[in-house]
């Protein structure tokens, strides 16, 4: 089955401030309508090549990257690319769950309205597919208006789930977004994952092996900040290429 | 908490003793309000609660005398003093917390923290003889102009502008109140955690954005409760506003006034007043001003107790 | 034709530009106090301010001894009453009362406390320990001073023995030492730096302080060490200086402004210092 790339990464290198070497000539393929999943042990670099996809660390200062991300023909790493712009079409959803102190419909409306939507009808519209999406739209509707902290951890990561959803995003990246989620929360966003990705592309971080093996179509292995092996995910589970990739997916070290 | 079972009679001392020292804060409270009330009394048979607070007399010959001048002047110089004062020191907030460069945010927490250290009579020495003529000889001249036609905004201005004016005391007690509320601000802009910060700019937010919509509603309590806390010093500050601020019991619409405070008040008579009453009066003064400060100073520890408790969260 | 993206950026330059400027204000106020402070200071410093005692009024020359001994009599007396009382008052509320309502609400009052008018503080010492008296006096003034440094340093106490993690104390009792002991020979070291700090910054805080002198220890035109009678301190003879008529005083009141904001300023960023290099 031909499939088409969404994002390609070439030859990617990153030096965090004070000259910290953290991503090795880095490359691999993300293709589109696929779950990707980045494993590997503790500070092997699979969080900072993540936030290499949506810019994240040009928030602080003397971060250095080299190489090309392709995404759409454009190389996203490029100085004069709009963020903002960027950060629209490539949605972040983080460890713990990060609502905004607003109410829930708000929260939601946040992206949209900071694109200029502002009419009321259009912006339920797509605040409640936003929600239905995420599968959040039975339990809120009829609190919308509800502070969004007033919902439980699993229905917050859903809802900023939602969130990064609403404004049409290609690509979502997930970073451990079930870490701080208790199994039936994380059960239901691993579901969520497999109806989205028919919408958007997928690329997930996560610590579990299991989790990386049960929802993703591609897996990478990183150590130490280069990319020992990356292939579909049957294939990194079942029989991997590398000794390293099948000592740590056997539990051998990690 | 250590409950020792053998109870070491050393230690039943030293737990005394520390128990003591933190009791004077108690006994400071009640003693201070214990005798105010007893010194105001003889003010309080003779004037009364609702007459001394709604009274503008203040005569010592006759010996009559009213709360409203001082109520006014002080409420005046206060609330102005904040208007001029929280947007500069949310900017600096702001700015200390978001904008400037990590190397920067040193040296500027520093300059306010120096700013807040300086004693309160420096700024009013520097008021008296450098702000005072730059408002006398510049500023007020220029307000006065540019507003003599307009309605209501020119009897704000009427008067000579002689630099001793409710105007001149307000920024003066502005600039001292700044780094207090810039420094409180700050602390509560950086409880915002930065995942929250992050995700916002992930959804594709300025900078700006960031600040205006997550940054300022998640400390808003710790905001709110720095700015009445820096109304409630304002209310007690006697040093800065007493040389330039005059001392004339009236009230009076132009800012270009003299006028009174309690504190000045205080300070301008207390050692001069000659008869019971007179000194009676006085007392009564500092109770109301005491009442005063202490109901703002618990509403701002009310403010920061509640955001303390949500970002414990 | 102008972008919604183009409009949210200019207003984001627009506002973030203001908030730059209300920063460089900020500076500009302290760099001008300060420089006023330290220019016509410099200009009335010379030796005779601190060894002579004030001339009669209206003549030249004299100096201000008798007010700089005073203000350090005054301070230091405040700080041998205030500091202990302070540190105390801590130690019982973060270690004996620990998490009890008592010392939640003694620590809320302490914190109100700590912003409550000097100048009530001077009025309620006047009552208590001035009339009764029968004259205004030094102690008065250092009494009066203590107890605004009594709830700051009270405060810091207790945050600093606070910080102190409870493990620390438990390998004390489990060596078989009573709390006062543990408090004393292990928490206080632990905390040592922090309370210094506290104890320096409520000094600094104390040492600027005028309202309260003004009607307990008064003032004095000669020298004294006599804390039992009306004692000279620069904070007040500064008041009295700068509003008086006389060009040779306000040059000695801004000398004297000089000095107490140089003393008040080393004090703090010492203290500050210390914080920095210690928990960094």
């Amino acid at each position: 089955m031909a499939e088409s790339v969404e994002l390609e990464v070439k030859g990617l290198d990153f030096h965090y401030a004070g000259n910290i070497h953290a991503l090795k000539k880095i490359n691999l393929t993300v293709y589109k309508n696929t779950v990707t999943a980045l494993i590997g042990p503790s500070g092997c670099g699979k969080t900072t090549l993540l936030r290499c996809f949506n810019r994240m660390h040009d928030l602080y200062p003397n971060n250095r990257y080299e190489g090309e991300i392709l995404f759409q023909n454009q190389n996203v790493l490029e100085k004069r690319i709009d963020l903002i712009k960027l950060r629209s079409r490539v949605g972040m959803v983080f460890q713990k769950p990060t609502p905004f102190p607003m109410s829930i419909f708000d929260n939601i409306a946040y992206g949209l309205k900071l694109k200029g939507i502002s009419k009321r009808s259009e912006l339920s519209e797509k605040v409640e597919r936003a929600l239905k999406h995420s599968a959040l739209w039975d339990e809120v509707k009829d609190k919308l208006n509800a502070s969004a902290y007033e919902l439980s951890g699993g229905q917050q990561q859903r809802l900023v789930i939602a969130r990064a959803l609403a404004v049409n995003p290609e690509v979502l990246l997930f970073d451990e977004p079930t870490s701080a989620l208790d199994p039936i929360s994380t059960a239901k966003i691993e579901e969520l994952t497999e109806t989205l990705k028919k919408e958007v592309t997928i690329v997930i971080v996560t610590h579990n092996m299991q989790q990386a093996a049960r929802i993703s179509d591609w897996t990478g292995f990183l150590m130490l900040g280069e990319l020992i092996e990356y292939d579909r995910t049957d294939k990194i589970f079942t029989a991997p290429s590398e000794k390293l990739t099948e000592d740590y997916v056997t539990g051998r070290f990690g | 908490m250590a409950e020792t079972s053998k109870k070491n009679p050393m230690d039943m001392v030293f737990a005394s003793v520390t128990g003591i020292a933190s009791f004077t804060v108690i006994l400071f409270i009640i003693g201070i309000l214990y005798v105010l009330i007893a010194e105001s009394s003889l003010a309080i048979r003779q004037f009364g609660v609702i007459k001394f607070l709604t009274s503008t007399d203040w005569n010592p010959v006759k010996e009559s005398f009213g709360a409203l001048t001082n109520i006014y002047g002080t409420i005046v110089t206060t609330l102005l003093s904040m208007v001029f004062a929280i947007p500069v020191a949310i900017g600096i907030a702001i700015f200390v917390t978001e904008i400037s460069p990590n190397i920067l945010k040193g040296p500027i927490g520093i300059a306010i923290e120096l700013l807040a250290a300086i004693p309160s009579i420096i700024y009013g020495m520097w008021g008296l003889f450098t702000l005072s003529p730059i408002m006398s000889n510049y500023i007020e001249p220029f307000l006065k102009k540019i507003t003599s036609g307009l309605p209501f905004v020119s009897m704000l201005f009427e008067g000579t502008p002689m630099g001793i004016d409710i105007l001149t005391a307000s920024v003066i007690l502005s600039i001292m109140i700044i780094p207090f509320t810039a420094s409180i601000a700050r602390d509560s802009f950086n409880l915002t955690p930065s995942v929250v910060k992050e995700s916002a700019y992930a959804i594709g937010a300025t900078k700006w954005e960031v600040v205006k919509n997550v940054v300022v509603p998640y400390s808003k309590l710790g905001v709110f409760g720095g700015i009445v806390l820096s109304l409630g010093r304002a209310l007690g500050e006697t040093m800065a506003v007493a040389f330039v601020l005059g001392n004339n019991h009236r009230i009076t619409t132009s800012l270009l006034d003299a006028a009174a405070t309690i504190t000045v008040t205080l300070a301008n008579e207390f050692a001069e007043a000659d008869t019971d009453l007179y000194l009676s009066s006085l007392f009564y003064l500092a109770l109301v001003l005491f009442v005063m400060s202490f109901i703002t100073l618990a509403i701002a520890k009310f403010f920061l107790l509640r955001a303390e408790r949500k970002y414990a969260r | 034709m102008m972008t919604h993206e183009r409009k949210r950026k200019i207003e984001g330059i627009i506002a973030l530009t203001f908030s730059t400027l209300a920063a460089f204000l900020g500076l500009f106020w302290l760099v001008f106090i300060l420089g006023d402070v330290l220019v016509h200071g410099v200009k009335a410093l010379n030796l005779s301010l601190f060894i002579n005692d004030p001339a009669p009024a209206g003549v030249d020359g004299g100096g201000l001894r008798n007010a700089f001994i005073g203000q350090l009599m005054i301070t230091i007396c405040a700080t041998l009453i205030g500091v202990p009382v302070g540190v105390l008052g801590g130690t019982f509320l973060a270690e004996y009362a620990r998490g009890r309502t008592v010392a939640r609400l003694i620590s809320i009052l302490a914190d109100i406390m700590v912003s409550v008018p000097s100048i009530v503080i001077g009025t309620f010492i006047y009552a208590i320990l001035v009339r009764p008296i029968g004259h205004f006096n030094g102690w008065a003034g250092a009494v009066a001073l203590s107890i605004i440094m009594i709830p700051v340093v009270l405060r810091t106490t207790e945050d600093m023995l606070s910080l102190v993690p409870w493990t620390l104390r438990e390998a004390a009792f489990a060596l078989g030492a009573p709390y006062y002991k543990v408090i004393t020979q292990v928490v206080y070291r632990g905390a040592a730096t922090g309370i210094l700090t506290g104890i320096l910054l409520s000094i600094a805080r104390v040492a600027g302080e005028t309202a309260p002198l003004l009607f307990t220890s008064f003032n004095n035109s000669f020298y004294s060490l006599n804390m039992s009678q009306p004692i000279s301190s620069l904070t007040v003879t500064i008041f009295q200086y700068a509003m008086g008529p006389y060009d040779s005083w306000h040059s000695q009141a801004w000398a004297a402004a000089f000095v107490i904001t140089i003393f008040i300023l080393l004090l703090t960023i010492t203290g500050r210092l210390i914080i920095k290099w210690r928990y960094k």
